[in-house]
């Protein structure tokens, strides 16, 4: 663990540094087609600095890591290759489905029975269903940008409340390396798709901190449903010719409006309002 | 039939003499504690309110052994009651950041040898199992004794056993330096002779 009083300030470690690394990494690679790269970058970072970089014993909260790491990657090939299958969002979205029961395996076979099937099943369709509608915003920089910033900025917050600093860190760096590109994209008046590199990675991402907040901390279950609300706002209507900042500016009060929902969830749970 | 029971006791009486007598621990009248540094300011103490376990001594070959089991989930740190905060110490104890009773559910600790002093045991060495790591802890007796059964009492034997290990070797990292890495257990038991 990288130590001093500076990157052991939790604000350092999730919002400042993914920031700087995002700003970076997305500066560098900003004339190719994997800037969005900054993405997972960022939340590596993040990782590193808090010391949970670490893969032994593969706990639930490690795989996540794995698949963050592994959607990154599935993303960069298929961004490099183009491959011209029309089903592959959805096959992707799958997939995400899929290794999400095999990510929480260890903690939901503590639940027996009717228990075991609901939360396995509904865990997976929300990390299908959430990575699917951050798909959709592949082909547009503002629209994901302002997605992985809302999604991030909600599922961190939703985790703290619901007592996880873990996970407070892991979507606040998503939220903070998203950010960092939307600026990039302002400042230099350009889309920068995020492709499968970037979409893939935050709905990946944020999904399973979500599921780990529910699974593993206090987020109620009703919680889940209402981040996909957020990329979903993220394709509300933004027409081309605006500017890249009124584009931005709008696309990111949409999801923060909708980002307000599912934090508003975990805050009335957390008071006891709904039991 | 004299020469069967003459063979009976001479199988009987070594067996007698090397077996070692199982204890029950009671729960009612047992505790598992630990204190750990807050800010360098002061100790936070703490129990965990659910364990189970078993221990063997045998004084004639001074040998033994002891099994503890602890639900994670039963930590109580004295900070249940959230008030109007979003979440308590102790449900914040039992995410992921800490404890993560969800995924862990129990804690063990497993003997791998009692040291004696005399009579008497006095530490005993073996393996705690935290997060799904394991790592050797040895925990001092710093007392034991043994009360003899009586007309209406099993025999019962109690002590107070100490230990020490870092939170971090089992990856609980979380709060470091702030909340120290090191953690004390104090464990006070008391047990029923099987």
């Amino acid at each position: 663990m990288i130590s001093s009083p500076w990157l052991d300030h939790p604000a350092v470690q999730g919002g400042v540094a993914p920031l700087l690394a995002g700003l970076i990494v997305g500066l560098l690679l900003i004339r190719t087609r994997f800037a969005w790269i900054a993405v997972v970058v960022g939340y590596l970072v993040m990782l590193t600095l808090s010391g949970d970089l670490a893969f032994e014993p593969l706990t639930a909260s490690r795989k996540v890591v794995l698949a963050g790491l592994g959607a990154a990657g599935a993303g960069i090939a298929i961004d490099a290759i183009r491959p011209p299958y029309r089903w592959l969002p959805a096959i992707l979205s799958a997939a995400a489905a899929l290794a999400a029961a095999w990510v929480f395996i260890s903690v939901l076979r503590q639940r027996e029975g009717a228990a075991f099937v609901g939360a396995m099943s509904g865990v997976a369709l929300f990390a299908g269903a959430l990575t699917a509608a951050v798909l959709r915003l592949r082909d547009d920089g503002i629209r994901a940008g302002a997605a992985g910033l809302g999604l991030g900025l909600a599922v961190g917050i939703a985790g703290i409340l619901s007592a996880s600093i873990g996970y407070l860190l892991g979507g606040v760096a998503v939220a903070a390396s998203s950010g960092a590109l939307l600026l990039i994209q302002v400042v230099a008046r350009q889309n920068l798709a995020p492709g499968y590199t970037g979409a893939l990675t935050i709905g990946v991402l944020t999904s399973y901190f979500a599921a780990a907040t529910f699974l593993l901390a206090s987020l109620p279950w009703f919680a889940l449903p209402l981040f996909i609300l957020v990329p979903l706002a993220a394709s509300l209507r933004l027409p081309e010719t605006w500017s890249q900042f009124a584009r931005a500016a709008v696309a990111s009060a949409y999801v923060l409006g909708a980002a307000v929902l599912p934090i508003l969830a975990a805050w009335y749970a957390a008071r006891g309002l709904f039991t | 039939m004299s020469k069967v029971l003459i063979a009976i006791f001479a199988a009987l009486v070594p067996a007698a003499a090397t077996a070692a007598d199982a204890y029950t621990i009671d729960p009612i009248h047992s505790s598992v504690n630990f204190k750990v540094d807050h800010l360098g300011l002061a100790m936070i103490h703490g129990r965990f309110g659910k364990f189970n376990g078993k221990f063997t001594i045998d004084r004639a070959a001074k040998t033994g052994g002891a099994d503890l089991s602890i639900e994670t989930a039963s930590v109580d740190t004295g900070d249940n009651d959230k008030g109007s905060r979003p979440r308590s110490r102790d449900e914040h104890l039992r995410t992921a950041d800490f404890f993560n009773a969800a995924e862990f559910p129990r804690m063990t600790f497993k003997s791998s040898r009692v040291v004696f002093t005399g009579e008497t045991p006095s530490a005993i060495e073996g393996n705690f199992t935290l997060l799904g790591v394991t790592r050797p802890v040895t925990l001092q007796l710093v007392r034991f004794k043994c009360n003899p059964a009586t007309a209406t009492a099993k025999e019962r034997c109690g002590g107070d056993a100490r230990g020490t290990l870092k939170r971090s070797e089992f990856g609980m990292k979380r709060g470091i330096p702030n909340i120290g890495d090191d953690i004390a257990l104090e464990i006070g038991f008391e047990a029923d002779k099987d």
